[in-house]
């Protein structure tokens, strides 16, 4: 049975060193909107196919949000807004793990739950697509004031 | 049965904590008939010690899928519901497998993304050098 259980190898080490480069990239994200300046990566997707995939305005929609615009941070990508907290508590308990050997208190999802998830991200990226009324509002700033 | 991580009581026949998601045993999978009697199976109830799960990768998933815009995303968020699934059945080797699975389009997915932003630099430093030239 033991080759099957997985152990939590503790590293804090490389916790504190991932800390740090997460704060390094929020810090310049907070600094530079890539929107307007040439700092981060383009979408790959995007910048050869024209298409926008689930992930398309995150990075945008994160600036927004380090600088406390929601709304803008929502027409941006509602989809990275949605998910963020769940991925902030995830982090932070793997992070704790590492650091402590106990992390928070699990979420056990139900397998359907997680289908569900991955089912609405593929939606999501084909609907930003779609040249109707109301699906072209989900486009990464469709919404946002001009 | 007590959960050995969050102390919830559960029924003796769970597989997993319905609190926590904690693995309580291995046993039988559900889906047998209750008056079909299968072959007896010994079940051991071994309890797995503290701190021990199958990690999904979820997080990760996600996290590559959305906020980093790599469709190698897509396939560890399946795997990670296959994880899930499994050791709701029971069925621990299986969730082991879909974890590795997981773990390994995750890494993929960061492979991609590292790669996409170090072709994204040197055209970059490409773009700079050219542009120094024709001036």
């Amino acid at each position: 049975m033991e080759n099957i259980l997985i152990q939590p190898v503790r590293r804090p080490d490389l916790v504190a060193a991932l800390f740090v480069l997460a704060g390094c990239g929020l810090l310049l994200l907070r600094l530079f909107d890539p929107a307007t300046s040439g700092v981060f990566p383009p979408c790959p997707l995007h910048y050869f196919t024209g298409l926008y995939c689930p992930g398309c305005g995150s990075l945008r929609a994160m600036h927004q949000l380090l600088h406390g615009n929601l709304r803008d941070a929502w027409a941006l990508n509602p989809m990275a807004v949605l998910l963020l907290p769940f991925v902030a508590y995830g982090l932070t308990s793997e992070a704790l793990l590492q650091l402590r050997g106990r992390g928070l208190p699990h979420l056990f999802l139900p397998a359907v739950w997680i289908r569900a998830l991955g089912v609405a991200i593929v939606l999501f990226g084909i609907a930003r697509n779609l040249p109707v009324h109301p699906f072209d509002l989900l486009a990464p700033g469709a919404l946002l004031p001009l | 049965m007590f959960c050995p991580q969050c102390g919830a009581s559960n029924a003796d026949t769970n597989v997993v904590c319905t609190q926590c998601g904690r693995q309580l045993q291995i046993g039988v999978p559900p889906g047998i008939q209750p008056g079909v009697t299968p072959a007896p199976l010994p079940v051991t109830g071994v309890v797995l010690p503290p701190g021990t799960t199958v990690p999904n990768y979820l997080v990760f998933a996600i996290l590559s899928t959305v906020f980093c815009c790599l469709p190698a995303g897509i396939p560890a968020i399946v795997f990670a519901a296959q994880v899930n699934g499994k050791l709701q059945a029971g069925d621990v080797a299986g969730a082991q497998a879909a974890s590795n699975n997981a773990k390994m389009w995750c890494w993929i997915s960061f492979g991609v993304g590292l790669a996409g932003i170090g072709v994204w630099i040197l055209l970059a430093m490409i773009g700079v050098v050219s542009g120094l030239h024709n001036q």
